[in-house]
């Protein structure tokens, strides 16, 4: 196994052990200030970055052009947003509901395998940050989903009086229906930048698949964002749609890689 | 110059608390604030006696002091007729006069506990913490403690934490207006949390000061009895409203009380209805606290509202306190381990409270 993917398994086992202390702790209800999950999430992701490093060295450019790459670039994003947003909008266990998602992903990229690849022509820049905002943009909706889970555990504790030991370390509902709508916020202007580098960049959009495959993904999240904006729904429907609408941007990912 | 009393032997704690006496008497013997550094002066100055805290709140009278005297009985006889003097009790009243004597192990094992919440009349309470840090810093400041005593409640301090950390013992509500607050914590920031009560009963009245010593934003009260409103509501800070007005003014609050004395439902759900939308589905938390009950039970089907009745508080209330005291085990053990690190108890040994 090539050092880039060590790093990656260890990265893998590393938010798995985050996991399961977290489950343990919660379950011995001795969750306190998530210290060791922060530094777990912190160890994972020094790995995740190694590995980035190492693989755009393997592969000469930014490691975003087969699925498995994208799949850990996208879970190295979220990871890097967990840490961003997640003391930001004081969401607690946001690293708990994170890991198990990011865990998959690198899952999944192992079951894909590393094929090698090199660069058809001349790295343009402007392309690789076109992509590069578009994965971020995927990791701030994925991120949206995740709170959302969140909101919806804890709309639900509440509803049924199931008053418990996740109940006490979850956020209010209030603040996480606020996060909901800012990391949806977050994620389509990210998009909208990279779509509008594919303007900058010339990109016809009837033979570029992923262009397209971005614009439906933009435009389910611009009508959410609306939905959100005008308080047409609830929050419990906005982080329905948070949760289910992420479904869409991940299939993308394995249609646009696949096709 | 003579040797430091060793913490071990030379310890000694004379006291009385809410499961020894009742609060008639508490109240007779308990130090006021400002006469606390007096005191510990005069306790200290004792014959034979070097260092000294006392401890005084509503529900404990303790005094911690270190001695030279040939036993810890001479030194608890000391304490006690202190206290007689102090407080000028009758003979008939100083001969009932019920105090625990503890020394040494015993002593510490119970300052222990104390700080930890375990001798609280509501168990795992964090506000005798502070209580007791505020009753050391006086004495320090007093200048009556020394190596002996500083170390002992720097040694209480470091275990009372790794009680709280170690175990969930303060976690959970254990009283209907904690429980309140509890959830309002979890639909809203507190901060910026309005609340209305409608009925001005006893136990939303408990309810609602809860949330407002926890920071909730505004209170509006509205009563049948207007003037009982207004009464409730110069005392608490907020608003009096009509009760012919109180559901125009509900899509602008984030948490209702309900404690009416009627005999049907009085929030009904085409109202909530109207209110969520109003509020653009910001949620809604409605305590109904009236026997029967104000609020119609199908309220709660709404998107966004989160009703809780009398039943429903007092379950989790309960469950708060079971959970503490499932807790108690794990906390009594830290305290064992904590004496046996700090050289209190051989392995194994022990000791326990004895009343005088």
């Amino acid at each position: 196994m090539p050092p880039s993917q060590q790093l990656l398994l260890a990265a893998t086992l590393i938010f798995v052990g985050a996991l399961v202390q977290a489950l343990l702790a919660l379950k011995a209800g001795a969750w306190k200030q998530a210290r060791a999950q922060f530094v777990l999430m912190a160890l994972g992701f020094a790995l995740q970055t190694g590995f980035i490093y190492l693989r755009g060295e393997e592969v000469r450019q930014c490691p975003i052009r087969s699925l498995p790459d994208i799949l850990v670039f996208i879970a190295w994003s979220i990871v890097l947003l967990y840490f961003l947003v997640g003391p930001a909008f004081r969401l607690s266990l946001l690293g708990v509901f994170t890991s198990p998602l990011v865990t998959l992903m690198q899952v999944m990229a192992f079951m894909n395998g590393f094929a090698p690849y090199k660069p058809k022509g001349p790295i343009n820049a402007l392309v690789e940050l076109h992509i590069a905002l578009a994965l971020i943009s995927y990791a701030a909706f994925a991120l949206a989903c995740i709170t959302g889970v969140m909101y919806l555990v804890q709309e639900r504790m509440l509803k049924r009086h199931q008053i418990g030991g996740l109940f006490y370390q979850l956020p209010p509902i209030q603040g996480l229906a606020h996060a909901i709508q800012r990391l949806v916020r977050l994620g389509l202007l990210l998009l909208s930048i990279a779509l509008g580098i594919s303007f900058a960049l010339h990109l016809p959009m009837t033979k570029t698949g992923h262009v397209i495959f971005a614009w439906i993904v933009w435009g389910l999240y611009a009508v959410i964002s609306l939905l959100m904006w005008k308080h047409f729904t609830s929050p419990r429907k906005t982080a329905w749609l948070a949760v289910i609408g992420f479904i869409l941007p991940f299939i993308s990912l394995w249609i646009v890689t696949h096709a | 110059m003579p040797e430091p009393t060793d913490i071990r032997s030379g310890l000694v704690c004379v006291g009385l608390n809410y499961k020894t006496t009742p609060v008639e008497v508490r109240e007779r013997l308990a130090f006021p604030e400002a006469q606390v550094p007096a005191a510990v002066e005069q306790v200290r100055g004792l014959p034979g006696f070097e260092e000294s805290v006392v401890l005084s709140t509503c529900n404990r009278v303790e005094l911690y002091a270190t001695h030279a005297l040939p036993s810890g009985k001479d030194g608890h006889a000391a304490l006690r007729q202190y206290l007689i003097e102090r407080f000028e009790l009758q003979p008939e009243h100083a001969e009932a006069l019920v105090l625990y004597n503890l020394d040494s192990a015993e002593a510490a094992r119970h300052l222990f506990r104390v700080v930890s919440g375990l001798d609280s009349m509501v168990l795992g309470e964090t506000e005798i913490f502070g209580q007791v840090k505020a009753a050391y810093k006086v004495a320090l400041d007093t200048g009556t403690t020394s190596r002996a005593l500083n170390k002992l409640f720097q040694q209480a301090f470091t275990v009372g934490k790794k009680v709280r950390n170690e175990t969930t013992i303060q976690r959970g509500s254990t009283s209907v207006g904690s429980v309140a607050v509890d959830l309002a914590e979890k639909v809203h920031d507190l901060k910026e949390c309005r609340v209305m009560l409608v009925g001005a009963g006893e136990m939303s009245r408990t309810c609602a000061q809860s949330l407002l010593s926890r920071g909730a934003k505004s209170i509006i009260v509205s009563n049948r009895s207007y003037d009982k409103a207004v009464e409730l509501a110069t005392e608490m800070k907020g608003r009096a409203m009509k009760f012919d007005e109180w559901e125009h003014a509900l899509h602008e609050v984030d948490v209702i009380i309900s404690s009416t004395s009627a005999p049907h439902f009085v929030i009904k759900p085409e109202q909530i209805d109207q209110v969520m939308r109003k509020r653009r589905w910001e949620p809604l938390l409605i305590i109904d606290i009236a026997v029967p009950r104000d609020v119609d039970p199908a309220v709660n089907n709404i998107e966004g509202v989160y009703l809780y009745d009398i039943d429903a508080l007092q379950a989790i209330a309960d469950e708060g306190r079971r959970e503490r005291i499932r807790q108690l085990a794990s906390c009594e053990r830290i305290i064992e381990e904590q004496l046996e690190k700090y050289g209190f108890l051989k392995p194994g040994g022990g000791g326990d409270l004895k009343l005088a």
